[in-house]
């Protein structure tokens, strides 16, 4: 049903690839601000650059009492203020606005889904859709259900007409390893797992893919890519803000559930997982599974031993004021939400048996930053006599997500005219050697979706095996003595007790 | 944009790659601790023939340093001017945001004048940055019959040329034809060939070959019986780049031209090809024709190709039209099968300026036999011209 269209003899040589074919995009929970500022100027800059067919048309579905001129200038509005292009261009915009309408409804009014129905069977008459259809699922999670369900209810789980039907889910997709299985459980009653797409828009950014570039298409990193080499691996994605007006969400949720089990969860297994047989999207996220299946898991009672834990006070972030977190709007008066989540896992596979990877997640961090940083093995022996051997740096090759995208790679030279060893690093930055902008990285995911292309997105088993090893975390702190929070302070690398997890090792946290 | 510029007369090569080193050095200190980058792509030689020409090309060879930060070797080359050789580098660095390290390229101008022409390919040769890609950009009219290309064609990796700049163009095809079907010879690829009039078309094919990635629309791109190219004709008509468009065409989709393939009827030039049958038999056969017209400007509208329409109608009418919006840089598309609706949309459609252009053919690493198989069209298109 999903077989693209391969044998279009007017693709061959062409730059761009190929067009998705025309379709709806309903998105649940239109009025709110992930459409207006991500989706709505993806989608936009999509049709910028040509990658969208005509009689592509988008339908917002929500409780709010707009009509269609409404809906199409708060989506103007958004692209205006949001879109990486800048503000939308007239006659465009126009044109791609004459898709787009509001359609009101409550999630779960049977009804709404019945005349949903109705205006997507005219849609696929008037603008030649042929039955395609994209639900995204752009609610808070409380919402799901009823969505999933009134969309199996009306038959909008099937196309008609030979069209095909995919269903997007924003994170979170869970909140635990039963509560993940349930959703699971939810969708596939209603859909197949192929036309279920779980994004994590980490998966989307350019450099997060050029990992996988990185690590199979040059000869000499995967050699030495296994533990004979790497003494560690260091992943950190810092944020430098609070949880702002995201409080109340926040505080039912924390690092480990809003940042660890999907973000740095797919950078760990993208760096760790095996050459997968073939780029695509069964063979990608087998390779994926494989490593989260090969981690040792925390147990519950080695909480205290393989994690650290914190929660910001009030400090300042570049010079700005920031407030504790237990001051901010929506969270619970001694809240033992986690701000700042380290963890040292093991992944027990052939190539990596004993290698530490450290994964640490903050809010209020002195800047912004994501990246993996692989520290190699220092030398056997010292050979400079001059040069005391402590003095020697490991290697250690650096790749940086965010915001200076690029490869770094930290080794020794010789000081002009001394007999010293300083460290030296050579940097490679996509700034300065592509001078084209990155595509955002929804962009690339709802342009992978409409393809029928997975491989960028969570499958079922992947999500699963994930949760199941973050949830014992959570039963190991709930078990545990209450942490005299908060502990670190905001514009810090986070509490005493993240330092200590790599102290007892004899490493240390890199400083960004 | 902020262009760095020293000079510096000379013709010693080791001197020339001495005030290079010290313009890096010279860069780094006034950068004021902010990282100078040199991330070099490409070599990108370039020949002009005079002063003005060599202008228009360092400012396109400063935009091109966002996207291909390259060595550029521009050589003015005037061999009827009094003999004098002489050589200037540049770095042409760009502002990026604050905060993130100065990109630079680097350029040489050598100035050959009189008998010193002929020196030009034995300069440029030591001046390429080794192990990199060499591309070699002959702009204007006369490409093949200038001296560097067979003193470099051993070294370079692709040849640019604009065939819209062609004042022969029946002669220009069947040059470009002979030297991209020059082969592989063992341990190295021959030169690839960029046209930048293929490069512009590309819009065009895109938005055209977009209506059969679906699934309901493909079958009807083996119907086609008729293709309208209407072009607005410039102050020098050239019909190479729908010759080009209809060459695509024809090469993708097998269609054959007959013995009689070309007419011309007043500013009418009429294609006639042949296609298999669909659907009738394997020796049916059914006539193209390709009508290649002259269409009105627009307000404000540039020269250049106006719309590009395909129609099958054998059977179900089909219809897939691209042409030129009253919004200049956009096209509208519409597709129209039988008696349904109309679908349409405006695309983005840019005429791209020549750094686009060059931009666009220097990401290709290898050759493009799309490319090439409508060049060999076209070429056999253009020698039926009357």
């Amino acid at each position: 049903m999903d077989a693209p269209v391969q044998d279009n003899p007017l693709r061959s040589g062409l730059r761009i690839g190929r067009t998705p074919e025309p379709c709806t995009m309903v998105i649940f929970g239109a009025t709110g601000d992930l459409t207006s500022r991500k989706l709505v100027p993806a989608l936009y800059n999509l049709a910028r650059e040509r990658r969208l067919p005509g009689g592509f048309s988008v339908v917002g579905f929500a409780r709010r009492d707009w009509d269609d001129a409404f809906f199409r200038q708060t989506l103007l509005d958004g692209v205006n203020a949001n879109s990486r292009s800048g503000a939308a261009e007239a006659a465009l915009w126009a044109s791609f606005a004459q898709g787009i309408s509001f359609h009101r409804g409550n999630f779960d009014d049977p009804a709404a889904y019945a005349t949903l129905a109705e205006r997507l069977a005219e849609l696929d008459a008037e603008r030649g859709v042929g039955g395609n259809r994209v639900f995204y699922l752009a609610t808070p999670p409380e919402s799901y259900h009823d969505i999933i369900r009134h969309l199996g209810e009306a038959g909008l789980n099937r196309s008609p007409a030979g069209g095909w039907t995919r269903i997007i889910v924003e994170k979170p997709f869970g909140r635990d390893l039963q509560s993940a299985k349930e959703l699971n459980q939810e969708l596939l009653a209603i859909f197949e797992e192929e036309q279920v797409y779980r994004i994590d828009h980490y998966l989307g950014k350019e450099t997060v893919q050029n990992l996988l570039v990185f690590r199979f298409s040059n000869g000499i990193f995967e050699p030495i890519w296994n533990r004979s080499y790497v003494d560690h691996v260091q992943i950190t994605v810092a944020e430098s803000i609070g949880v702002e007006d995201r409080g109340g969400y926040y505080d039912r949720s924390g690092a480990l559930r809003d940042m660890i089990q999907n973000h740095l969860t797919q950078l760990l297994t993208l760096t760790a997982m095996e050459p997968p047989v073939a780029y695509d999207a069964d063979a990608v996220r087998d390779e994926k599974v494989k490593v989260l299946r090969a981690i040792r898991p925390i147990a519950p009672e080695e909480v205290a031993q393989f994690t650290a834990r914190g929660q910001y006070g009030p400090g300042s972030v570049s010079g700005r004021p920031i407030g504790g977190y237990g001051g901010e709007r929506g969270v619970e008066p001694g809240s033992q939400t986690e701000t700042f989540v380290a963890l040292k896992l093991f992944i027990e596979s052939w190539r990596w048996a004993g290698v530490p990877f450290y994964l640490r997640s903050g809010k209020a961090m002195p800047r912004r930053v994501s990246e993996i940083a692989i520290q190699f093995k220092t030398v056997p022996t010292m050979l400079f006599a001059d040069t005391p051997m402590n003095d020697i740096e490991a290697n250690v090759l650096a790749i940086k997500i965010q915001p200076d995208e690029g490869i770094t790679l930290k080794f020794g030279s010789k000081v002009p005219g001394q007999s010293q060893i300083r460290p030296v690093t050579m940097d490679f930055r996509y700034g300065t050697s592509f001078g084209v902008a990155s595509p955002e990285a929804y962009e690339r995911l709802l342009l992978d979706c409409m393809l029928g292309d997975g491989t960028l997105f969570t499958r079922r088993d992947e999500v699963e095996a994930s949760w199941s090893l973050i949830t014992p975390i959570h039963q190991g702190w709930a078990a545990g003595p209450a942490q005299p929070f908060p502990n670190y302070e905001a514009g810090s690398w986070g509490p005493a007790s993240a330092d200590e997890l790599l102290a007892r090792d004899g490493r240390a946290w890199r400083r960004l | 944009v902020e262009a760095a510029v020293t000079a510096a007369p000379t013709i010693d090569i080791a001197a020339i790659e001495r005030e290079l080193r010290q313009l890096w050095q010279e860069n780094a200190a006034e950068a004021g601790g902010q990282a100078v980058t040199r991330a070099l792509t490409l070599n990108l030689v370039a020949r002009a023939a005079d002063s003005e020409t060599a202008e228009v090309i360092s400012a396109l060879v400063q935009r091109l340093t966002a996207s291909h930060p390259n060595r550029t070797v521009l050589a003015i080359v005037r061999p009827e001017a009094e003999a004098q050789l002489e050589a200037f580098v540049q770095a042409n660095c760009l502002l990026t945001q604050p905060g993130l390290p100065q990109l630079c390229g680097e350029q040489i101008t050598i100035d050959a004048r009189g008998d010193a022409a002929a020196l030009v390919a034995s300069l440029v040769l030591p001046l390429l940055v080794p192990d990199l890609p060499v591309a070699l950009w002959l702009p204007g009219p006369g490409a093949f019959d200038d001296a560097l290309l067979p003193r470099l064609r051993g070294v370079i990796d692709r040849l640019i040329v604009d065939s819209r700049d062609s004042a022969a163009p029946a002669r220009d095809l069947a040059a470009m034809v002979a030297f991209s079907a020059a082969p592989d010879v063992p341990g190295r690829r021959a030169p690839a060939l960029s046209d930048l009039a293929w490069s512009g078309l590309t819009p065009w094919r895109e938005l055209t070959a977009q209506f059969f990635d679906t699934r309901v629309l493909l079958p009807h791109l083996r119907r086609i019986d008729r293709v309208e190219i209407d072009v607005v004709p410039g102050a020098a008509p050239n019909p190479v780049p729908a010759l080009l468009l209809a060459g695509w065409l024809a090469s993708r989709l097998g269609w054959a031209p007959l013995e009689e393939a070309v007419s011309v009827e007043g500013a009418v030039l009429r294609l006639h090809l042949r296609r298999a049958a669909v659907g009738v038999g394997p020796s049916a056969i059914r006539l193209v024709t390709v009508e290649i017209r002259s269409a009105a400007a627009r307000d404000g509208g540039a020269p250049g190709l106006a719309a590009l329409r395909l129609l099958a109608v054998d059977g179900v009418r089909a219809s897939f039209a691209v042409e030129r919006a009253d919004t200049p840089g956009f096209a509208r598309t519409t597709a129209q099968v039988g008696d349904a609706p109309p679908v349409g949309r405006l695309a983005r459609c840019e005429e791209p300026d020549t750094a686009d252009l060059l931009a666009a053919e220097l990401r290709l690493l290898s050759r493009d036999r799309t490319f090439e198989a409508a060049l060999r069209a076209a070429g056999a298109f253009a020698a039926r011209l009357p």
